[in-house]
């Protein structure tokens, strides 16, 4: 009984953190509309910046806890808001869901290059872990008692907060109308900032309380993590009612302490279970609490894609084969190998451009796919021992298969989500797959067959071998990855062309309306996500044989947001896009860092700097991210959109085609490095729009739209313009409409 | 009456959507205690010019001047507490609290939240009884009342009244413009945008009739009325 007793103290206290995290989540949702992802990675630098002035300084306790809970956090919330939330407004989910993981990666990034992830450091008990009070028979540490304290407080100050001040309603009523809000005479921005400041504030406590009772490590990625399991207590409250909340974070705290109680010892999975239990409990949750009905309006976003045409995505394709073969013939081995693991991974940001950029649905965890058709391929597709060891094509056939299958899976029970709750559950059987099976090393014997999902903690999976063609070699491999890639992509835009494409791109526009054509929406939404499984699995697949072997980390959790994070920067709704995401995700950090260690190396005496530099860059790639919710349409639109400029110079793209040619040949002959090679392309990339908009610069006196056709003629170029403005993409369309119309 | 300067004036106003136009100079006044009915069928410009009136839509051309003072690019919350009472189309209401809080966020221009209660609770006794229910489970009726009860208790200078009529039954439109035209009998100065003109033009001073983005015409609300078929019907 006492041990009984014991457990659920432990189980409440743990579940008094969670509910403190949980309920500024909830905070910040009910006044933004922003899910805030980096909530736990606010608490993670909370967390470290204490640890810097109590253990790192030698500050007095109070004096840090007074700094770090009553300054700091609410300085970064307000900070957040000011610099980042506020310009959020009117963009899709997945925008705002991307630029809160950028600021969360941001954060991750940030706060390993300030403090050394191999150091260690601990943060102990409030009145050390001695001191304990006895109730009952019960022994409880102080430690323990001023995280119920303070969940209690935290509780009863929020509900008269909402209820009992003038400032709390009008916090609830930002949600519902910010504008209304405006007309009443208060402002909506200042109401926001405060919330982003106490929810900021909320995760700090949380992440300052936490970390002595999961042992006192401080380690920036779990320590995120922790604080994310709050997610499933917020979403018992639906992300709304705090009382609910709370409950919810009591319920995953005393689950979470029975499980490690009670399970017998002999199931080795019960740690992992364990870890996983808030992630399950998440994707229970979000399945069988009833969330919002479908908006019926239209959602008006910023977002503008301009699908391609088949033909020009063919075109692209071959470009992209020509280029890429080319750009080989001046690499390395070593280089042509990392290149073609930047490429497998583009394959797999092809699965989320169809996934999110086309359909509208979201999946934080991509690569967890890739990782079900690495273990598939591993265990039935491999052929031969040693070094003959090879992957057969029914292998990665098979791989692909049954990833559409467990896609099909993860998604039936998620299929009426939408947006937000959806990202939600996909991340939470991301982390589960994370946690509970590429942890899973030991044996396990069923139905006579012993077997262990994942032997020694990686796999080892060989290169693929069709015939004669192997793809051991690495430029075959390169080719192999980018051709496939071009065919998907091509593959893609073909769809998106057809009438799937057109019912796909309704969906995502208007749900309801959609469904009122008389589309089955879940038909739809089955359909495609089992297909963007499959080219996540063939993707991640070729990546582990790519790399040769693979760990459970190559499909952590944070690999797959980084990898969505950068094909969103790329541009979601666009093949480019993942191109982009692919390529930097996969390998461009390992390229930035390691070049400008390599330059540290080299230059002994500048070492600092490089090094500073090449951390600097990492943080900018998050930085990026954020800038999201200025552009969330994507750099690669503004590139093409700069490149608009250029249409009709022939001159000037011929010129630069021949400067590029000769830039081309000089490296090939060695005359100048690759490095030369690439900086000087890079700067003819970027130069040719500035040219191209000087050329179009000159005055022309614009027309405003309503005025077309009035005071001017109503001619093709205005219309394509007015397209344009409207965002409207169809210009071949109406043309074909036109004659149509004509033939009636 | 003219000769008093107005207390709300547009002149040339022009406003935009992003790059679409969609007032083309806006001219308007509402002269103290007076209530000028904004009148003209869908996409005419009535709810952009209320929106400006607000401060929730900056102007891009012309002047906004209020009691005088030239006010462009003013806030919206800046306008609210100059005592521009606005209550937009749809319902001016937050569903997700209740009566009373919605009052108390109401005090945002610095009325008592006593006073707010009283002046409701006493026009409108249905909202006293469910005080404690959320605002969006109120009938449509009962909502617009709520949104009324700003104006009630907020003493404004002047009424912006957008659509009032719109998803409601014909006998509430009418308690509703009864209501406005008692404010109007204790000297309040209301601008009201209306498509349905029956509703609105026995308590009206003056009538505007919008189209495509211009004040076409107005004048008094009897000779306007006459217009007003034609226009309607693209005449």
């Amino acid at each position: 009984m006492t041990s009984f007793l014991t457990f659920t103290i432990l189980g409440l206290v743990l579940g008094a953190v969670y509910a403190i995290a949980a309920s500024g989540l909830v905070l910040t949702y009910t006044t933004s509309g922003i899910f805030n992802f980096a909530h736990g990675a606010q608490a993670m630098l909370g967390t470290f910046l204490y640890w810097q002035l109590t253990y790192g300084w030698g500050w007095p306790m109070w004096l840090s806890l007074v700094v770090v809970v009553g300054l700091a956090g609410p300085a970064m919330g307000a900070l957040l808001h000011m610099l980042i939330m506020r310009g959020l407004r009117e963009t899709a989910d997945v925008t705002k869901i991307v630029v809160t993981v950028a600021i969360m990666l941001g954060m991750v990034y940030l706060s390993q290059w300030i403090w050394h992830p191999e150091e260690a450091r601990v943060t102990e008990m409030f009145f050390g872990a001695n001191a304990k009070i006895e109730l009952g028979g019960v022994v409880v540490r102080v430690h323990e008692l001023v995280c119920l304290v303070v969940a209690v407080a935290v509780a009863i100050g929020l509900r008269l907060l909402f209820t009992r001040t003038r400032a709390g309603v009008v916090m609830r009523g930002a949600v519902d109308d910010p504008d209304l809000l405006r007309l009443n005479g208060h402002d909506p921005d200042r109401i926001a900032m405060l919330s982003w400041a106490m929810g900021s504030t909320l995760a700090v406590l949380a992440g300052i309380l936490v970390t002595p009772i999961g042992g006192g490590a401080l380690e920036a990625n779990q320590l995120t993590l922790l604080v994310i399991d709050a997610f499933a207590a917020a979403m018992f409250g639906r992300l709304r009612s705090i009382p609910r909340t709370f409950t919810g974070a009591m319920v995953l705290g005393m689950t979470a302490t029975y499980v490690m109680a009670y399970f017998p010892t002999d199931w080795t999975w019960a740690g992992n279970l364990r870890v996983s239990l808030p992630m399950i409990i998440l994707f229970v949750v979000l399945i069988v609490l009833p969330q919002d009905r479908l908006r019926v309006a239209a959602v008006r976003t910023r977002e503008r894609y301009r699908p391609p045409t088949p033909r020009s995505a063919a075109v692209w394709g071959a470009a992209l084969v020509a280029a890429v073969f080319l750009l080989a013939l001046l690499l390395d081995d070593g280089s042509i190998t990392t290149f073609a693991l930047g490429m497998t991974f583009a394959i797999v940001a092809l699965s989320l451009t169809l996934l999110t950029g086309y359909a509208g649905e979201l999946n934080l965890a991509p690569l967890s796919f890739g990782a079900v058709a690495t273990i598939t391929g591993f265990h039935f597709g491999v052929t031969g021992s040693g070094l003959a060891s090879r992957l057969t094509l029914w292998g990665v056939l098979l791989a692909v298969l049954v990833t559409a299958v467990v896609g099909g899976l993860v998604a039936l029970p998620a299929l009426r989500l939408r947006g937000l709750y959806l990202a939600l559950a996909t991340m939470a059987f991301g982390v589960f797959l994370s946690n509970m099976v590429l942890r899973d090393t030991t044996e396990h014997t069923l139905f006579g067959v012993t077997f262990s999902i994942f032997p020694n903690g990686t796999l080892i999976v060989p290169p693929l071998q069709v015939g004669p063609f192997d793809l051991r070699d690495p430029r075959t491999l390169l080719m192999t990855a980018t051709v496939l890639f071009a065919l998907i992509g091509v593959g893609l835009a073909a769809l998106r062309a057809s009438g799937y494409g057109r019912r796909l791109a309704a969906m995502k526009d208007s749900p309801a309306a959609a469904a009122m054509l008389g589309q089955n929406l879940v038909k739809l939404k089955f359909g495609v996500f089992m297909l963007s499984a499959a080219i996540a699995g063939l993707g991640g697949l070729l990546m582990a044989s790519a790399g040769g072997s693979v760990s459970g980390d190559n499909f952590a959790i944070m690999s797959s947001l980084a990898l969505v994070m950068l094909t969103v920067v790329g541009g979601i709704g666009y093949i480019s896009g993942a191109l982009f995401g692919g390529l930097v995700s996969g390998v461009g950090f390992t390229i930035m860092v390691g070049t400008f260690n390599d330059l540290a190396t080299a230059h002994p005496s500048m070492e600092s700097i490089y090094k500073t530099i090449g951390q600097l860059l990492v943080v900018a790639t998050a930085l990026i991210g954020m800038g999201v919710g200025k552009n969330p349409s994507g750099t690669v639109h503004d590139i093409v959109e700069g490149y608009r400029t250029l249409r009709g110079a022939r001159a000037l793209l011929a010129g630069a085609a021949a400067v590029e040619a000769v830039l081309y040949g000089l490296a090939l002959t060695g005359v100048i490095g690759n490095w030369w090679f690439a900086i000087l392309t890079a700067c003819l990339v970027m130069a040719l729009p500035v040219a191209g908009r000087m050329r179009a610069a000159a005055p022309v006196r614009r027309t405003p739209p309503e005025l077309a056709g009035v005071a001017e003629p109503y001619s093709d170029e205005l219309r394509e313009r007015l397209d344009r403005e409207l965002g409207l993409p169809a210009r071949e369309r109406m043309a074909k409409e036109a004659s149509v119309h004509a033939v009636a | 009456m003219n000769e008093q300067a107005p207390l709300l004036e547009l002149t040339g106003v022009r406003a935009a959507y992003g790059p679409i136009q969609v007032l083309h100079g806006v001219d308007l006044r509402v002269h103290p205690g007076s209530v000028v009915a904004l009148l003209g069928p869908n996409g005419g410009g009535k709810s952009t010019t209320m929106k400006v009136c607000a401060g929730l839509l900056p102007l891009t051309g012309g002047e906004l001047r209020l009691a005088g003072r030239r006010v462009n690019g003013i806030t919206a919350q800046d306008a609210a507490r100059l005592g521009i009472c606005s209550i937009p189309e749809g319902r001016g209401v937050f569903p997700n609290l209740t009566v009373r809080e919605n009052l108390w966020a109401a005090t945002g221009t610095g009325a008592r939240l006593a006073d707010l209660e009283e002046a409701a609770y006493t026009r409108f006794p249905i909202l006293g009884e469910r005080r404690h229910q959320l605002a969006g489970s109120l009938s449509g009726g009962q909502q617009q009342m709520l949104a009324l009860s700003r104006a009630l208790g907020t003493d404004p200078v002047i009424l912006l009244l957008d659509e009032l009529s719109m998803g409601l039954a014909p006998m509430i439109v009418t308690r509703m413009y009864e209501t406005v035209a008692q404010l109007v009998a204790e000297g309040l100065s209301v601008l009201v945008a209306e498509q349905f003109a029956r509703a609105v033009l026995p308590i009206a001073d003056t009538a505007a009739l919008m189209l495509h983005g211009r004040v076409v015409a107005s004048g008094r609300p009897g000779d306007i009325e006459d217009q007003l078929s034609s226009s309607y019907l693209g005449g």
